[in-house]
Order: structure tokens, then sequence, then C-alpha cells
């Protein structure tokens, strides 16, 4: 990267003195220096990839056939322009935020959660079957907390098969995790085609293979006022965020779980719980994927249907990725997210440029990143 | 005859590490020449520029008379020079044949054939390699590499996986090699072998060649010295100014023997019924009886009669067997008395690792029993042996000793945060830190700060704080550490030496377990040799003929009191 920059340099005029006094900062040594440590900064390495990713996102919208001006413009009403627009942005940062906590707590214990979508479909269906079980009449109080609950177990216990293989069976939990997703994702189909199972009443050819909704005190309270779709899970992920960064930071378990994370070999050694943290931080991971479920389904329509995760359990994984065990930046990465998935949207309905530009332009920053990243952590040039 | 290879002046240092400094070397065609030395001695990276897979900073090679400069294998594999790797390089999921045909030799099955003629090398070309037993792997390793008809074959420590039948097997076919005019390089560290299968010898000790010659003029008797290094008392006298003693013979004497000491009380250590109870995750008390018999099982052990009742440490019969069947423990007894240094010595991959895991209990043997102070802890957890009195210092300072990634404070106190609680959940980091700057005063570490990383820290400084984390158990029965000075400076080995010695003049038992002969013969009471999964001896260090006793059983050379497990070999063969 700084072999281009440098050749840019104007050459040094031809010197009538044989040494030059130059410039300082035009010092080639010194400035290939510097280019070469600036970008190694994470905050230098993630501008330089958004800035191509943007440069990407640029590209495809010419490509659809638009202008950038109206594509921005799209982009930014999708995200901002309306109470309603930034309510639902913030629904889906909320959603993406909890699975990346998630993340980021079994990333601490040295084991990468990629089952959030599994765990996210559990927690739904979990959260699903207790909504409706409520009687009709139940308070919020009551009934929001249950929902919650039961899709944090759910999720839990989801997560708790591949915690319980890795622990037992040293199986990797990045397979386990990835293949329960197909599993998770094919239970709440079942249940949602199934009368015997959460199916709504079919009354006729045309009733939709998903669940009742859930009675309003199963149903996440609005926060936003009438205007905004904003529901009580954004203070749920704001509270599991804080939480989990405390945690993480400041207490005696934190620190198990990153010692964990670093070398099980020494932590087992010093006599900590390997296994237990390992498992738990899963769990927890699992857990709160969960929630993202349970909340997913109290949210309007109330329903738990087919394809309700929306691919969000993937998404929260790219966010905790990108984090990479920050949740200061887990909550950058899902208000990011979040509001450009919701712009995406508008996108496509005002400027016709398909929403899957966003989609790629969320991955390209992905991948620049993680490949950049690779840049800060290893000098170039050294062979290990 | 014609030197198959002549080395001179080789040298290669990896950043401040000189392995190779100034090496003479040469070796005849139709011979077979051994290169001895301990680990580190430079033997590897010797082979290694031989082979073509590094290049030496100076020196020459002569290959056949003519010059060689190997720039990669591929340049040394077309001169003639073929290399079996300590460690395989075949694909075990497929057969014999197919690994063969991966070279893309040209008539394969006519080179097959000659070298079974020629070396007596069968194969089973049908027989799926990873089911074949190591001793079958590796000659299907020297087939591969007598395929090209080299002119000189380097074997890099080929005996170290292989049994007794099997390395005769090996060194038989080494001699046939020979005899067919071809020059073998046998690199090892077991001295029967040289004296056995080889023609010539160069000891290489430190990079440099400490002694050479044939095998005819070099007995075992005189091959260990120059193996393991005669300058002890320099070493010695270094150490004990550091330590500040005068004659490192005296501390011996002045620390407390075993025998004084059969009363636990003495020692201020804890009633051990006590201990027993506040620990449920420890099976049961299970006190020894005395004068419990134990049965005989190895032909030559540690001498119970020397030690009290009531060891500090004991261990009867521990026996592992690694993933391959064969034993890396078998029926490893041994006691370590309260106030006791016990050293084990060996060459390693004899043992020693899998004995200090399973006393710092990230093995469970497969039978056998390990005792502390009375109690038994052989599948105790490490936390319950940690309570129980037990300090371990692994070998691997990395992997298991500490959390390089974290500061030195979490790696001193992560086994007891529960003592630095601030509200009932928080960690007190302000506590954590004063204790951390407490011990690091007391224990002389240099470290930037409380919350410097563990990875920030020289290795000295490094070890001393895994030292330090486990001489800070109350109370501490045992200490084992396994290879504490290793890759340290002096200074720093004189400073764990003294907090060895001074761990075990408060009272403690201490195992060391160390392939460095000299810290075993100034540091302990008692040292023990470990050989193929066996405890021999014990040696007492301040004999006269120690070190040469040790060294003898280290290398399998002789078996003390007609040890079954040495290999018979006769000394000078």
């Amino acid at each position: 990267m700084s072999a281009p920059v440098t050749t840019t340099q104007p050459p040094s005029p031809p010197p009538p003195d044989p040494h030059p006094p130059r410039p300082a900062a035009l010092d080639p040594t010194r400035l290939r220096l510097a280019l070469r440590a600036a970008p190694r900064h994470p905050l230098a390495v993630a501008g330089l990839a958004a800035l191509f990713a943007l440069g990407v996102g640029m590209l495809l919208v010419l490509a659809a056939g638009a202008e950038l001006a109206t594509a921005w413009q799209a982009l930014d009403e999708g995200m901002f322009g309306s109470p309603y627009a930034i309510g639902s942005s913030l629904n889906s940062a909320a959603v993406l935020a909890l699975i990346a906590a998630g993340f980021t707590v079994a990333h601490r214990a040295g084991l990468v959660n990629v089952g959030g979508e599994g765990q996210l479909c559990a927690g739904g269906t979990a959260a699903a079957a207790v909504g409706l079980a409520l009687p009709a009449g139940v308070p919020a109080a009551l009934g929001v907390p249950l929902v919650l609950v039961a899709g944090f177990l759910a999720g839990a216990a989801w997560a708790g098969i591949a915690a319980w293989l890795r622990v037992r069976r040293g199986t990797s939990e990045v397979i386990t995790t990835l293949l329960l997703n197909f599993i998770g994702i094919g239970l709440v189909s079942v249940a949602v085609h199934e009368e015997a199972l959460l199916r709504q009443p079919v009354t006729s050819s045309e009733t939709l293979p998903q669940s009742a909704p859930l009675p309003t005190g199963a149903q996440l309270p609005l926060i936003g006022g009438p205007e905004s779709p904003a529901t009580a899970v954004v203070p749920i992920a704001v509270l599991a965020v804080v939480v989990t960064g405390i945690v993480l930071r400041h207490t005696a378990l934190g620190l198990r779980l990153r010692a964990v994370g670093h070398s099980p070999a020494a932590s087992a050694r010093l006599g900590l719980p390997v296994g237990r943290l390992e498992g738990g931080g899963l769990a927890v991971a699992g857990g709160l994927a969960g929630v993202a479920g349970a909340a997913l389904v109290a949210t309007a329509p109330y329903v738990l249907a087919e394809h309700f995760s929306s691919g969000y359990g993937f998404a929260g994984l790219v966010v905790g990725l990108l984090a990479r065990g920050s949740l200061t930046a887990v909550a950058a990465a899902s208000l990011l997210f979040g509001f450009l998935t919701s712009g995406g949207i508008n996108l496509q309905l005002a400027a016709q440029v398909p929403a899957s530009t966003v989609q790629i332009v969320q991955s390209v920053l992905v991948l620049s990143i993680a490949a950049a990243m690779l840049f800060t952590t290893r000098r170039p040039g050294s062979r290990r | 005859m014609t030197a198959a290879l002549e080395v001179s002046g080789l040298a290669k240092s990896y950043g401040g590490t000189v392995a190779l400094d100034g090496v003479d070397l040469v070796v005849e065609a139709g011979t077979v020449h051994c290169v001895l030395g301990e680990n580190g001695a430079g033997k590897s990276t010797l082979c290694h520029a031989v082979a073509g897979s590094l290049t030496p900073d100076a020196g020459t090679l002569r290959l056949y008379g003519q010059p060689y400069a190997p720039r990669r294998p591929a340049d040394a594999l077309a001169a003639g020079v073929a290399m079996v790797h300590q460690h395989f390089s075949l694909v075990s999921t497929l057969t014999v044949g197919e690994n063969l045909r991966l070279l893309r030799l040209p008539g394969l099955a006519a080179r097959i054939a000659r070298v079974r003629e020629t070396y007596g090398l069968e194969l089973e070309p049908d027989a799926v390699v990873g089911q074949l037993p190591v001793g079958v792997r590796q000659r299907v390793e020297i087939v591969k590499a007598l395929l090209r008809d080299p002119r000189l074959l380097v074997l890099d420590e080929p005996t170290g996986v292989l049994g007794p039948a099997e390395t005769d097997a090996l060194l038989e076919t080494c001699r046939r090699i020979a005899d067919a005019g071809h020059a073998v390089v046998l690199v090892t560290h077991k001295l029967g072998e040289a004296v056995r299968a080889g023609d010539a010898a160069t000891v290489l000790r430190g990079g440099r060649v400490a002694g050479d010659g044939t095998t005819k003029d070099l007995s075992a008797r005189r091959l260990v010295p120059l193996m393991i290094g005669r300058a002890a008392g320099d070493l010695d006298a270094t150490l004990a100014g550091a330590v500040g003693l005068e004659d490192p013979e005296a501390v011996g004497p002045d620390a407390p023997g075993p025998d004084g000491l059969d009363d636990p009380g003495v020692l201020g250590l804890d009633d051990p019924a006590a201990v027993g109870l506040d620990d449920p995750a420890v099976v049961g008390p299970d006190p020894v009886v005395p004068g419990e018999v134990v049965p005989a099982a190895g032909p030559v052990r540690a001498d119970d009669a020397r030690t009290p009742q009531g060891a500090a440490l004991r261990l009867r019969e521990v026996t592992v067997r690694r993933a391959d069947g064969a034993y890396a423990l078998e029926d490893a007894t041994l006691d370590v008395a309260f106030g006791e240094i016990v050293g084990v010595a060996g060459v390693e991959g004899n043992g020693q690792s899998e004995l200090t895991a399973v006393l710092g209990g990230s093995l469970t043997p497969e039978r056998g029993r390990v005792e502390l102070d009375g109690r038994e802890l052989t599948r105790a957890l490490p936390a319950a042996r940690t309570r129980a009195g037990l300090g371990v210092v692994p070998e691997d300072r990395h992997h298991e000793g500490c959390v390089p990634a974290l500061s030195v404070a979490e790696n001193l106190h992560l086994g007891r945060l529960r003592e630095f609680r601030r509200f009932g959940v928080f960690l007190d980091r302000a506590a954590l830190g004063r204790a951390t700057e407490a011990a690091l005063a007391e224990h002389d570490v240099r470290a930037s700060g409380p919350f410097a990383p563990m990875a920030s820290l020289s290795g000295g400084n490094q070890q001393k704080v895994v030292l330090a984390r486990e001489l800070a158990l109350d109370p501490l029965k045992c200490l084992v550490a396994a290879q504490p000075t290793r890759g340290l400076d002096i200074g720093a080995v004189a400073a764990v030496h003294a907090r060895i010695r001074a761990a075990a003049g408060r009272g403690a038992g201490v195992l060391v377990v160390s392939a460095e002969l000299d810290e075993l013969l100034t540091l302990c009471d008692r040292v023990v040799v470990a050989y193929r999964g066996r405890l021999l001896g014990p040696v007492d260090p301040r004999a006269a003929d120690a070190r040469e006793r040790i060294g003898a059983l280290m290398v399998g050379v002789e078996g003390e009191r007609g040890a079954a497990s040495g290999v018979g070999v006769g000394a000078g063969a």
C-alpha cells in the first residue's frame, strides 16, 4: 500500500547542492515509515476499508443505472428520513447488537459462535410457544419477560448442544453451531406448518403457514411514540451490551473467560473450570441470540413465520466479527448495519437500486476489514 | 578413502542464538558417521544445512570433493544427498505404494526392487501407512530416500520413536548402506547406538565440535563427558557466587536432608487431616498405612529405604501410554521427602513430560497412584492439587505456565481472583496491582509494572513470575519444577535455583525435572534418571562418579544393577 503512494512523490529537483535540505514531511524514508505505520492503527484500517466499500457501493449504484445523488438521497431517506425509518433502523440495530454481544462473550472464551441464526430460530420458536400459551389478558409486565426468558433459555439450550459436544467430545464449535443453524431454520419451518405445533388454525386454503399472533401482553411495548416502530428491544439491547461490557472488562469472570480464550492449557493448570467457562460462554451467546429471536417474534406482526429471522443471525455474526471483541465496536457496527439495512430497503423502493447492493457493500466492508486486520497484526515479509 | 562430505567452519545463528559456531566435520564414504549431542547442541541445524533447508552464515561444504552449496532441498536431492527427517513426511491415509508413487520417479518398480535386493528392505505396497507401526513407517521413509540412490544419506534422530528391535533393524540397514559404498550421517543423542553402529563420531556441544574420532578410539566412557560437558566446576562456581555461597557442595548437607524430617509438624504445615476435610473434591483422605508393602514392579527404582514415611510426594507405579500404545511412563515409582530436592535427569522424550503432566493434572495415568502428603491426587483436578499444596512449574512456560497475552498481575493471581473483589462483583484492580507489586519486589522481577503484558517480560522474569505464583501456595507441600531454567541466562538461573532451595529449606519437597545435568547435580539431594518411561537410580549427586553414572543411565549404555530395560550394549563394541 505504501509503495504506490511514495512513487507519487515529486522527484527531488536536480540538486546544485549535493545534500539539499529536504522538508521533513517529504523525506521519502520518513514518509514511507509514516505510511507504513499509519494504516496499522485499527481506526485507520476501518476507515480505509469503509472508503473502499463505499467505492464499491457507488460503482454498483452506477451499474444499476441510477444517479449517485438520487441513490444517496434514497438511502438517507430510508435511514433517517422519518421517525418510522429511524425506529425500524434502531430495531434492526438492537437485534444485531444482541447477537453480536453474545458472539463477543463466546469469542472471549476462545470460541467462534457461527450459530446465531439457529439460536435465534430456537429462541423465536420458544418465545412463540410461550407467548401463545399465555392467556389473552396477560399483563405485559408478566408476558414480555416470560417471552424473552423463554427465548434466552431456548437459544442457550441450542448453543448448549454445541457447547456440550465441544467440552465433552472436542468437536469444533464452528462446525456444530453452523450445522445447528440449518436444523434451527428447519425447526421453525416445521413448527409453522403443523397445526399440532404452532400453526394458526387453518380456516381456508389461504391461511398462511405461520403462528397466530401473540396476545397483547406478550408483545414488546413501543417506546418511540405512535410514529415510530421502535420497541423495548432497543433498551434491552443497550442493557445487554453495557452489562456484557462491564462483566467482560471489570469482573473476575471476564478475566477468567479471557484467560481461557488465550490459553486453555494454562488456565486449566491454574485451576480454572475451562469446560464450564467455554460452555457457559457459548450458552450465553446462544441465549442472547435467542432473546433476539424472541424480540423479532414479539414485534409487529407478532407472529412466528418462516424466514422471520431475515438472516439476522448471520448479519449479527458479521457485526461480531467486525467488532473484534470490543463492545463499543459492537454498538457502533450494529447501528451502522441496522441503519444501512433500512436504508437499503428504501434504496430499492425509491431509486430502483437493488437492496442487495447494501448487502454487497456490507460484505465488502467485512472482507476488506478482515484482510486489512492481517495487515495490522502481521508484519509484511515476516514468515510466520 | 574419499571424503563423502567435508564440512568446514560452518556457522549459523538465529537472532542472538548461535546454533553452529565453526563446525568442522569429515564423513568418509562407506562409513556410518554419528553426530552426537544433547538437545540444542546444533545437530539439527547441521542436518538442515547439509540437506539444503537452511543457508549457513559462514563455512563451506564439499561433497565427494566437489564444492556443494545447496540453496533448497531440491539442490541437495539433485546432488545425491537425501535426508530422513525426525518427523515423517508420509500421507497416512494412502498406501505405501501410493506414497512412493507421489515421488514421480521414473522406473519406480525397478528402483524398489533394487533397494529391496541391495538393502533387504521389504515393503508391503498395499498397506495403508496410517495402520503401520512407526518402525515400518520409518522403513518406508528410508526406502523413499534410497530410491533416488543417494550418495549421502542423513538420518535426523531416527531412533527417537523406535523400540529396541526396530532400532537394531535400522542400525543394520545403516550398516548395509555404508557397505554399499555410500555414506550415512546418523544424528542421535543416544550413545549406545553410536558406539554400536558408527564407524566414526563427532560430538557437538553448544554449536561446537567437542570431540571426534573413530568409535574404536571413542568408547562410551569417553563420549559421555564430551557430550554432557565436563566443565561443571566453572558453572557451579558461577552459580554459587550468584546465589551467595562460597562452595556449591556445602548446599547439599546444609539443606534439610530427608532423614530428620519424619514429622511434618516440624515444618509448620497444617494438620493433614484438617486439609483433607475442607476439600471435598479430593478423593478421600486415604491415609497411607505405614510400612505398606509396595509391590515390586520395576527392576530398578527409587530407593525406598532412604525416604521416611509420609513423603511429601509419592508416586507408585504410574503408567502412561502414548496414543500409539508405547509406554511413555512405565511403573514410575518415586518418593520425595519433605525438605528434599529430588532431580529427574534424562534425555528428553523418556517420559519426563508425561511425568510432569501427570503431576500437574493434565494427564490421567492408565494406572498407578499419586499422593501428596498421604492424600491421593491421582485424578484430582488442578484446582484441588493447588489447594492441597502441590505447586507445579510446567515445562512449557508459554503453553501451560502462563498466559502471555495477559498481564503479570493477572497471571500471578488468576487462580485466586476471589481474593480481589470489590462490592462483591467487580475485580479490584488496585488491590491486584498492590499485591503484584509486592510479589514482583519480593522475587526481583523486572517488569514495567504490575499490568505489563506477560509477553513483554524476558524469559527469566516470566519464569520468576511463574515460580512466585507456585511458591505463594499456602501450604506449599511439594513443588514440581519442570525444566525450570530452560532458556534463562545465568543470573536468572541462579535466582530460580535460590528460590527452589529456599522452598526446600522451608520444608517443601521439591521435584526438579531437567535436561541440564549440571543443574541437577548442584541442586539435588538425589537424582533419578528417566529412561524409556522408567525411573532408574537413584544416584547420589555428591558421589565422585555421579556424573558418569547418571550419564550412563541416561543414554542406556548400562543399566545400573543390571536393569533389564537398559539396552545391553557392550561399551566400545
